[in-house]
């Protein structure tokens, strides 16, 4: 395996650009937007499932900021690098085989996801008391890190430009945010929208994160949040391997 | 002597465009091979070929007896590729650069190629500034360097002075002549002419995906003539290939307008060979 010097170019680039504020700050807006318009709005107010809203709340918001920033970082590095730097043809050119080009690639993805949502962590753990900080629910935000960032690679790989990549996200990851059980449970939701829904893994991410117990729905879970990021992974390596221009 | 490099009926299709088009070559080793063509010959397509960007349609080439196609990774760890575009990384400094390409090839004593490399372009000092803040000439340079630390046997170079000024290209010019007497094999593509004869010990003309030219460049200007009248004909400049000075002279006697007498070069080959010239 020599995924390392790609890993390592990502996080090169990462930390260059985490020293400028603003990317920062647009990496955190929206989580942080919707904490404290939705969280501190209705927080002490509304109640779900026995606890606050902002009890509720907070660890759906850390998981959709996990799958968004491991999600994009990703599939927006690739297709940038594959269509318009053309730097991704210099690992093509290289002897590294297409599992360490994916590996290199989603450990970067999971650093930056675990980056964004550890810094939401923290401040949530000043707002809410209701997370429970476990091994499950890190083994959780791993795991959800892991198959968004393999879902970047996949769509790095197959986006023709740029605007794909904005289209899908738009049209796919955004939906899935606010209908997998973010905001509000899944079971308000109408019967064939729930079944799709409950297909989806962020509904498992966000389920697992709330409740990281072990019992055998978690363990459902679990295995559906793992078999997506084998899925994923296995996509991502064929898709690389049989890569031509 | 074994071929370095050997392509058998190699062809490349983009659903109705023939990018490349049966070619076969064997290249020795320490040879400068020029691929010579207009934009859109198929010079990029058979140097991505080469080095595994782009699997062919047809055919099949090979690099010190390792499959492109069958053995990528071991065509991979003999060469060293300078693509047209100058795909560093901007964001990041000459010295990350290097580093991170001689770690994709496991690199033994990375630092100290490195250093070595640096001192040979003449990049020592700008070693830990960021790739963005040089100039086209230097980024060329850096692009060149990267593809040495592999300490590669084969060398691609895909137009590697377009855009530059004439003095940048000279420099680069006399480093790859210096590259020459390391022993290494470069395969080099370029639309200038002046380029190819300088450079290269051989010289493949495309035209269209088809080779249809190979040999020196002195015995490919030799087999069209010694010498070139250039007339201007109601605002059309004519060419008239002529065999030696003598007849260029007496031929310049008869036209009733300026002429400019010069040596054949490989651009009036193209021309005899296409109807067409090579450069806008």
């Amino acid at each position: 395996m020599n995924w390392f010097p790609i890993f390592y170019r990502e996080i090169l680039l990462f930390r260059r650009r985490l020293l400028r504020l603003g990317y920062v700050v647009s990496a955190l807006f929206s989580p942080m937007l919707y904490l404290l318009a939705f969280g501190l709005g209705l927080g002490k107010r509304v109640t779900i499932a026995g606890g606050t809203y902002l009890d509720y709340l907070l660890p759906g918001l850390i998981a959709m900021t996990s799958m968004t920033n491991s999600y994009t970082w990703i599939a927006t590095s690739m297709t940038v690098g594959r269509l318009h730097f053309r730097t991704f043809q210099v690992y093509i050119q290289a002897p590294v085989t297409a599992t360490d080009i994916v590996v290199g690639q989603i450990l970067a993805g999971m650093v930056r996801g675990l980056f964004a949502s550890g810094i939401l962590l923290g401040l949530g753990l000043f707002l809410a008391t209701g997370l429970h900080l476990n091994l499950m629910f890190f083994l959780v935000l791993l795991l959800n890190c892991l198959v968004f960032a393999a879902f970047g690679v996949i769509l790095g790989m197959k986006s023709r430009s740029h605007e794909d990549t904005a289209t899908f996200t738009n049209f796919f990851i955004m939906p899935m945010a606010f209908f997998c059980g973010t905001f509000f449970p899944v079971d308000e939701m109408p019967w064939l929208l729930r079944d799709i829904i409950k297909a989806l893994p962020l509904t498992h991410t966000n389920h697992l994160l709330r409740y990281p117990f072990w019992n055998l729905e978690s363990l459902g879970s679990l295995a559906l949040l793992s078999a997506y990021g084998v899925v994923c992974l296995a996509l991502g390596i064929i898709i690389i391997r049989r890569y031509s221009e | 002597m074994h071929a370095m490099i050997v392509t058998d009926n190699l062809g490349k299709q983009y659903q109705d465009l023939v990018a490349l088009d049966g070619l076969s070559l064997q290249i020795p080793p320490g040879e400068i091979f020029g691929l010579l063509g207009p934009n859109g010959a198929g010079k990029t397509t058979c140097i991505k070929i080469l080095t595994t960007l782009a699997r062919p349609s047809r055919g099949t080439a090979r690099i010190h007896d390792f499959d492109v196609v069958r053995q990528p990774l071991a065509v991979k760890k003999l060469i060293g590729v300078c693509p047209q575009e100058i795909n560093l990384d901007r964001e990041l400094t000459a010295y990350e650069n290097l580093w991170i390409y001689g770690r994709l090839h496991r690199m033994p004593e990375l630092a100290a190629r490195i250093a070595e490399l640096l001192k040979f372009g003449n990049l020592e000092e700008r070693a830990h500034s960021l790739v963005r803040e040089f100039s086209g000439g230097m980024q060329r340079r850096l692009l060149i360097l990267r593809a040495l630390v592999s300490r590669p046997r084969v060398l691609f170079l895909d137009e590697p002075t377009v855009g530059l000024d004439p003095q940048v290209r000279r420099q680069l010019w006399n480093l790859i002549q210096e590259l020459k007497l390391s022993g290494i094999t470069i395969i080099l593509t370029t639309h200038y002419i002046e380029e190819a004869e300088m450079l290269c010990d051989r010289v493949g003309i495309l035209n269209r995906g088809r080779l249809i030219a190979l040999d020196t460049p002195g015995a490919l200007v030799a087999k069209v003539g010694g010498y070139v009248v250039e007339t201007l004909n109601s605002g059309r400049r004519q060419y008239l290939l002529v065999r030696d000075k003598e007849e260029a002279y007496a031929r310049a006697q008869t036209e009733p307008t300026g002429v400019i007498i010069r040596q054949v070069n490989l651009e009036d080959v193209f021309i005899q060979l296409t109807g067409e010239r090579l450069t806008n």
